[in-house]
């Protein structure tokens, strides 16, 4: 993910996807709803709740659309909501399973039993980034998959560059451990 | 295991694949829910509206149960006023007759009526003058003539008429005329009228 200001077609088509047309906007959430999607999914580890998350981001962007000055990529700011989003979920989701620990461990199954992974190693991987605390998995999300530096990581979770390493790291030795049995074949 | 090849499993897994029809309807279903939420704006003063509505409506009842209250209290002083024994004029008339230019007063108080006699019949025949002084919740009212000094609610007052209808009330504090009620009499409520229809 590039983080330079956007180009000036690119701000010419947010401009008129946020202006006070839905229509418009219905064409910006096209351009990155796999992105929203894919991310959300990384946070949660569940499709149903990725897609409340991914249309969250886009209802919520609108919302706020105000606070967009394209200082960065319209996709970075989309980045950001999901990201808050989905670390919000996950602390109501812990909250109601510290209530319901075996009804929501249940759930949880149940969820995901009808997600199908495209692969064994995908369900691997996502499996070991759902055990990770929030913030790593936020971390490792957006150094890894969204392609982003440290301080821009820093920069989308309101944090110090120093916390972002240190929690990349922990989370990169958790990772490792978890996927210790995967073989070079399989990638 | 180092961080490179870490790195390149994680990047390898990829996430559920989704049906092209999800992400065909996906924006629309967006825009839809925009377009029923409404606008930020639209929303915010949908959401003020009943608030406002209510706080208005909350502010007439109140201002309506103060104007009911005051104005149920206005008719209950005149109601009162108009119930007092010594605006009969019968009843007037047959005290004065029972003792001729020997009462000086008839003064309802807390302690019922009261009449206070001259002991030489010296009491100039004029027309009789109602005053009612009210001092709060407490009021009392007499019938007196012109030049007499009556002790009513408290004060001593000398009751002056000029035989036109105007009637002055003199008090230790105080100047009191029906031609200007409102004024000089501090904190008292006072009423004063001529008995004219009441002949001696």
């Amino acid at each position: 993910m590039a983080r330079m200001a956007p180009p000036d077609d690119e701000i010419n088509c947010i401009q008129n996807g946020l202006a006070d047309d839905t229509e418009a906007f219905a064409t910006l959430v096209k351009q990155h709803q796999k992105m929203v999607l894919a991310l959300a999914f990384r946070m949660t580890g569940s499709l149903e709740d990725a897609e409340d998350l991914a249309q969250e981001t886009f209802l919520r962007a609108y919302r706020q659309r105000d606070s967009f000055r394209g200082e960065s990529k319209f996709s970075t700011w989309l980045c950001q909501i999901t990201v808050n989003l989905s670390l919000n979920w996950r602390a109501r989701e812990n909250r109601r399973s510290e209530v319901h620990s075996k009804w929501a461990e249940n759930v949880m199954v149940e969820k995901n039993a009808g997600d199908e992974f495209p692969d064994e190693l995908s369900r691997r991987v996502q499996k070991a980034l759902d055990r990770l605390p929030a913030k790593q998995r936020a971390a490792i999300v957006l150094t890894i998959y969204e392609n982003c530096s440290h301080a821009e990581a820093a920069k989308l979770l309101n944090c110090m560059e120093a916390t972002i390493s240190w929690r990349v790291f922990a989370a990169r030795q958790k990772l490792k451990r978890r996927l210790k049995g995967i073989s070079h074949e399989q990638l | 295991m180092n961080n490179s090849e870490l790195e390149a499993i994680l990047k390898k897994a990829r996430t559920p694949e989704r049906p092209e029809e999800f992400f065909e309807t996906f924006p629309q279903q967006i825009a839809r829910q925009l377009n029923r939420a409404g606008r930020p704006s639209r929303h915010i003063e949908r959401r003020w509206f009943p608030r406002l509505a209510w706080g208005l409506a909350t502010a007439i009842c109140i201002l309506v149960a103060f104007a009911i209250g005051h104005w149920r209290g206005q008719i209950e002083t005149k109601t009162a006023a108009s119930n007092d024994i010594l605006q009969n004029v019968k009843f007037v008339q047959e005290t004065l007759a029972m003792f001729p230019n020997q009462v000086r007063a008839i003064v309802r108080d807390n302690h019922g009526l009261n009449l206070i006699l001259s002991n030489n019949g010296n009491v100039p025949a004029s027309p009789p003058i109602y005053v009612r002084v009210c001092d709060g919740e407490n009021c009392s009212s007499c019938v007196t003539f012109s030049g007499q000094e009556v002790q009513i609610a408290g004060q001593k007052l000398t009751v002056l008429s000029d035989g036109r209808g105007g009637i002055i009330l003199e008090g230790k504090q105080f100047v009191w005329s029906n031609d200007l009620p409102s004024g000089m009499g501090g904190h008292l409520k006072i009423e004063a009228k001529n008995l004219n229809s009441i002949t001696l």
